[in-house]
């Protein structure tokens, strides 16, 4: 007993001593939303990512305010009455990477279960996405929704026909090892 | 014996676990690092606080196209249907050169009077170290249209020309509430009557107030700084409620300034609240993108 908690204690100081880790702070985050009448597409270059090779954790993180539109108008918009920027001004996910084999080159299909919080509304979700290793370096892509309801963004019946409820969202890191 | 192997255990456990835990934050301490301070937007939700600058301008390539009115005197009555008879207009257009640098040209059919302005916001508000208020130049010329009376006294283009020039600084302190303060300079290079000055100042507050995402209440009262003599001119008060609506802002109001251009509200508001003058009227600001730049 003694013994075997002291090794599983040992095992996790040391995991938590040796973290591999591969960090990113310009991922490319953009989305779509698309409707028969307009579509609206923004894009951040200034989301942060960290991936922990020994706990197979895989976090993003990205400021609200960075996201841009073709339209000054569009923007404002998001900020002040969507996202509500100012009282939530992050995006953020955190979740465990299943099904990736760590020494392996080349894309790999991975499933990351864990937490979107978006506009002050945590949601578990299971994303789908790729990981790619090369050498040093952690590609990771992903395409996936969001829908608006789930995390309380109210879109009010006059523009219901420009802003779509589900709305596409596509991610692009490359972690290089810290 | 089994007993000690347990505490010995917990014991283990508990001196361990901050360094496991400190671990495990770490993930998350990384996006703490180098946060960057954040412009503060969106103080006021159109061009004007009410009749005056606020400091939001155009976005790079984009127009806005403001029609505004205000009715006649409320004090009219039933006759004028509450002043709804009698509406002076202006028309503006703004185009923003850059997110912060905007121009425009108005006509306000109040002297049938043709204006150009300069805005610029030259400091922006920032959150998490910075700047704690955004400051806002702006300079319009305004060129009176009227026919000039046939009274002897020679003029010439230049006596049609007034300026003001202003400066907006103004602080968002919460996502609600909106302050600014505001001096302004006047010049008239000629006045209508020999006892008024050329060169008037004012000081002037406004703020807004969000209800919800799309609606707030404005306001926004000039301070006419102390004149060598009593001309029988007033402060400027106006109250009024911004409602948005996708595209659109519009802006009702009450004000006891009927001209909508500077040197009108700022320097020759005749009449006062308290008398019954008291003008309603609104501020339609449509934006169109004319030159996509992002």
């Amino acid at each position: 007993m003694r013994n075997f908690t002291l090794l599983l204690t040992l095992c996790m100081w040391a995991s938590a001593g040796h973290a591999q880790r591969f960090v990113t702070r310009d991922a490319q985050i953009s989305f779509l939303s698309e409707t028969p009448l307009e579509d609206i597409q923004a894009e951040s270059l200034a989301a942060s990512a960290i991936f922990d090779m020994a706990t197979g954790e895989l976090a993003f993180q990205a400021p609200i305010l960075s996201f841009h539109f073709p339209k000054a108008l569009m923007e404002e918009h998001f900020n002040e009455n969507y996202m509500e920027s100012e009282q939530f001004p992050k995006a953020s996910f955190r979740g465990v990477v299943a099904g990736l084999v760590p020494d392996k080159e080349g894309e790999q299909m991975v499933t990351v279960t864990g937490t979107l919080d978006m506009h002050g509304v945590a949601k578990e979700r299971a994303i789908e996405g790729t990981m790619t290793r090369d050498g040093e370096w952690w590609i990771v892509a992903s395409q996936f929704e969001v829908a608006c309801e789930d995390h309380d963004i109210d879109i009010p019946k006059v523009v219901s026909e420009n802003i779509a409820e589900i709305i596409g969202v596509t991610l692009r890191a490359e972690l290089k090892l810290k | 014996m089994k007993k000690g192997c347990g505490v010995l255990a917990l014991a283990l456990t508990v001196v361990l676990s901050p360094f496991v835990s400190w671990g495990q934050d770490d993930l998350m301490n990384f996006f703490g690092e180098e946060e960057k301070p954040t412009v503060v937007t969106s103080a006021f939700k159109a061009g004007r606080i009410i009749n005056v600058q606020s400091p939001e301008t155009c976005g790079e390539g984009e127009m806005n196209f403001i029609i505004a009115h205000r009715f006649g005197r409320l004090s009219d009555g039933w006759y004028d249907l509450f002043g709804l008879d009698n509406a002076q207009m202006r028309m503006g257009l703004d185009y923003g050169i850059t997110d912060r640098i905007q121009v425009g040209v108005a006509r306000s059919t109040f002297g049938k009077t043709l204006e150009g302005n300069l805005k610029w916001r030259f400091l922006e508000q920032m959150n998490g170290g910075g700047s704690p208020v955004s400051l806002t130049g702006y300079s319009v010329a305004m060129r009176d249209g009227l026919r000039l009376p046939e009274d002897g006294i020679e003029r010439k283009g230049v006596h049609r020309m007034s300026y003001v020039h202003q400066l907006v600084i103004t602080r968002k302190w919460s996502p609600e509430f909106s302050l600014a303060v505001i001096p302004s300079l006047v010049h008239r290079n000629l006045v209508d009557r020999p006892d008024r000055p050329n060169d008037v100042s004012t000081l002037g507050v406004g703020f807004r107030y969000k209800l919800n995402r799309r609606m707030s209440v404005n306001g926004e009262y000039h301070y006419l700084l102390p004149r060598p003599i009593e001309d029988g001119l007033h402060n400027s008060l106006s109250l009024g409620l911004d409602i948005e609506t996708g595209g659109h802002v519009f802006q009702l109001h009450v004000t006891n300034s009927r001209g909508m251009f500077e040197r009108a509200f700022l320097a020759e508001t005749p009449g006062r609240w308290q008398d019954g003058d008291l003008y309603f009227g609104f501020n339609i600001n449509r934006v169109f993108q004319v030159r996509e730049t992002r």
